[in-house]
């Protein structure tokens, strides 16, 4: 388990990522043992295995044009898995769009975020997670809600309370994820900042996007404590989050954890990323693959033989082809809908619109 | 049961795709989530999965055909699954079922997009195509916003249009096709607007139109235009000219003035290598000539043509004349060759012979010089501090100014129409090697 020490030994200034496991998922130190039960282990194997696999038949999807648009997850499912075993049910979980994993252990099903990407609202209205806001689009304006709920905890005395927001390596560029820092600052809030640097903010990188010498350092200048961690490596995800959440839970303030990653898909599937980066790059990535790392070390810890994994994939396969069918069934959300729950009661130009709307849809009925 | 998978729009907006790649063929069993084809669009290069498992009927499009987004791209056959499939048709769409047997959903969640456009795609949602009769005795047209402004705009009433779209939407084309039949009576709208097929007329671009756009754009892309104008005192010229045509009366040849100006502009050419030359940027050199190949450009039916009089500087200026007569006859007959047009290593265009004084020519690229010459004309001047009467011939010059200065196209230009001034100077250079 991290302590201070250790946050001092990788203090953001020295640029050196807290890392547990190798790329072969060999533990670095031999003293080292997880904090976690074999069958957690496991467990979170499955889950990777599981998101994994749904990603993959998402971008399936939308290429047989049964979907409008997808992020993929692939190659940053350790972090999206740590985190949905680290939040509690009463946690609020403030998305950006790429926490596949996250949102499942969250509650949200998978036949919702189908429907979102499908363009149905009702994808957003989670029928079991609890604390969840929907996607947000707009990059980093989530950071600003997750520091205000984080806030609201605190004034309503919900002691046992975090805000686990996420936001990504292009998002810190924006003016919304220094305020975010600063306000959840100044007030304490029990916000856990989870920054998802997979390296570029769709086809920018890093490089071209901060002079910083990584994205941990910014949070120190708001002195909030913050860990630069291999965001492939599940254990060191898995511990940097309870430590991050016991932090923040404890009264101190938020933490911030930059969780240094690779995308290995597009950006959206809209994207290409041939054009911008090289096949060397995404190659070197290949050999940290977050779920090539978890399956070695369960091999290496004797765990597990994976002799039934095909089984388990088919099975998964079916279950995912299941909720996206029941998607695809769903019926299309309620002209209502798209007006009812901003305001208690609907300004006139709105009114307008929606009887304009109305009149539209009348050549229907 | 025939399963039609159409191409979807699976990059937010695409119109288009290009066949890269064929995974499957006629015959061939395939699950759903096996790749069919690669294809290269807009955004992407992606491997299209098919959404069905079943054999392959049909495969629409060889590797490099472009497919347009909602034109089918296979056909499969997806045995026993014809009670189940007829099911979810009737869960999908129960207000009105397609008439066809071919389950045609699915094809594009993506294509439902609310834009009445020529896409015309069905939707995979509970929106189903309904029949003409219907749509004609329904009070209001569905159409989008765009579709109700054209209609507007055309003095036609859109609830009388039959909309072919989904759920009978009245889309774009609908309304152009149909313009003619339902207009509004007491329409203020002038009769061009009220049909739109006659507001425009298309026509396919040419081969040759399309090089001339691609050339031209090449050249204004890649070159640094720089031009320079001037105009000069020809008599001189004009009476050498007349001397001449008097002359050569039984020979059957009259000279214009153009084959004096190639032979001026070949001459200086050779003090000015630098505008008889090309810029090879990836080798970072300049290609110097040591011909020079005059290209004229010339105003043929189809369009621009730049034939070649090679070696203009060795060649006499009879001869000169001959070729560029042989090159005027052969334009009008569309009889140039391809060895008439290449090899130019400078261009010279008469505009004025049609019309105008001042030009900026495009340079033709990669040459990288193109002399104009504008429409003479008799102007007052100043000779001897008196008003007089002159011949004035106004020049125009583009140079590529990534390689020629401005001071070298004036000593150029200084050379060229001290030629033109006093012709006489070109006999005396005449025959090359005069070691001047």
């Amino acid at each position: 388990m991290l302590d201070q020490n250790t946050l001092d030994k990788y203090n953001p200034i020295k640029n050196k990522a807290y890392q547990l496991i190798d790329d072969e998922g060999i533990p670095l130190s031999k003293t080292w043992q997880p904090e976690l039960s074999d069958k957690q282990i496991l467990k979170a194997y499955e889950d990777l295995l599981f998101e994994r696999t749904a990603d993959l038949m998402a971008v399936s999807y939308q290429r047989q044009g049964r979907m409008f648009t997808y992020p993929p997850n692939l190659g940053q499912e350790a972090i999206h898995i740590a985190a949905g075993m680290i939040t509690r049910e009463q946690d609020w979980l403030v998305p950006a769009f790429r926490e596949l994993g996250a949102w499942l252990a969250k509650g949200v099903s998978l036949q919702e975020i189908f429907l979102y990407f499908k363009g149905n609202e009702d994808g957003s209205r989670f029928q079991k997670a609890n604390r969840m806001l929907p996607v947000s689009v707009p990059i980093a304006s989530q950071l600003v809600h997750a520091s205000g709920i984080g806030y609201a905890m605190k004034y309503q005395g919900e002691k046992d309370t975090a805000v686990f927001a996420y936001v990504g390596d292009g998002g810190t560029s924006e003016g919304d994820f220094h305020e975010a820092l600063n306000f959840a600052a100044v007030w304490d809030a029990p916000v856990i900042f989870i920054v998802q640097n997979n390296q570029f903010a769709i086809s920018v990188p890093l490089k071209m996007q901060t002079r910083s010498i990584n994205i941990a350092v910014k949070g120190i200048a708001y002195n909030i404590p913050s860990l630069l961690v291999d965001g492939n490596d599940f254990f060191a995800m898995h511990d940097a989050l309870a430590y991050a959440r016991k932090h923040a839970v404890s009264g101190k303030g938020p933490f911030l954890i930059e969780a240094r990653t690779f995308r290995s898909g597009a950006h959206t599937t809209s994207d290409d990323p041939t054009k911008y980066r090289s096949k060397e790059e995404e190659e070197a990535w290949a050999q940290k693959d977050p779920l090539k790392r978890l399956k070695g070390y369960i091999l290496h810890a004797g765990i597990a033989s994976f002799d039934q994994e095909e089984e388990l994939i088919a099975q998964f396969k079916k279950q995912i082809d299941q909720e996206f069918e029941a998607a695809e069934k769903h019926p299309e959300y309620k002209l209502d809908d798209v007006f009812a729950y901003m305001y208690a009661e609907l300004p006139d130009e709105l009114k307008r619109q929606k009887n304009a709307y109305e009149n539209f849809l009348g050549g229907v009925k | 049961m025939r399963y039609i998978f159409k191409f979807p729009d699976i990059g937010e907006g695409l119109e288009e795709g290009k066949i890269i790649e064929w995974y499957v063929q006629k015959g061939q069993n395939i699950s759903s989530g096996d790749p069919l084809v690669k294809m290269e669009t807009d955004k992407v290069v992606t491997d299209i999965p098919s959404p069905k498992s079943g054999v392959i009927a049909v495969t629409y499009g060889g590797i490099g055909d472009t497919v347009k987004v909602g034109n089918a791209l296979v056909e499969i056959d997806i045995e026993g699954v014809e009670g189940e499939a007829a099911q979810s048709v009737a869960a999908d769409a129960p207000k009105a079922p397609s008439t066809e047997a071919i389950d045609e959903k699915g094809f594009g969640v993506v294509g439902t997009i609310e834009v009445a456009g020529d896409g015309a795609f069905l939707p995979a949602g509970d929106e189903g195509i309904a029949s003409q009769k219907d749509l004609l005795t329904r009070k209001k047209a569905l159409a989008t916003p765009v579709a109700r402004a054209m209609a507007k705009e055309l003095g036609i009433d859109i609830n009388q249009i039959p909309g072919s779209g989904p759920a009978g939407r009245v889309t774009k084309k609908d309304i152009t096709e149909n313009a003619s039949k339902v207009r509004l009576n007491a329409s203020p709208v002038s009769p061009q607007a009220i049909d739109p097929t006659k507001r425009y007329r298309y026509e396919s671009l040419s081969t040759i139109r399309k090089t001339i756009a691609k050339n031209m754009l090449r050249s204004k892309q890649n070159a640094a235009h720089m031009s320079v104008m001037d105009e000069v005192e020809v008599s001189e010229l004009v009476a050498a000219r007349k001397r001449l045509n008097e002359a050569l009366l039984d020979k059957d040849m009259r000279l214009s003035y153009l084959p004096f100006i190639i032979k001026a502009v070949a001459r200086a050419l050779k003090n000015h290598p630098v505008l008889n030359a090309e810029l090879d940027l990836e080798n970072e050199r300049i290609i110097y000539k040591n011909y020079v190949n005059i290209g004229i450009a010339m105003d043929a039916d189809e369009g621009l043509v730049v034939p070649v009089i090679r070696d203009a500087d060795h060649k006499s200026l009879i001869q000169v004349a001959r070729d560029l007569k042989d090159l005027i006859d052969r334009a009008k007959e569309r009889k140039l060759t391809l060895e008439d047009l290449k090899d130019g290593s400078f261009s010279i265009t008469s505009y004025g012979s049609i019309g105008g004084y001042f030009a900026v020519p495009v340079i033709n690229y990669p040459q990288v010089a193109i002399f104009g010459v504008g429409r003479m004309t008799e102007k007052p001047i100043v000779k001897d501090s008196q008003i007089a009467v002159g011949n004035m011939l106004p020049i125009s010059m583009s140079v590529d100014h990534r390689i020629v200065d401005g001071g070298e196209v004036a000593r150029f230009l200084n050379e060229v129409l001290g030629y033109l001034r006093d012709p006489l100077l070109l006999l005396a250079f005449e025959g090359g090697n005069h070691g001047l």
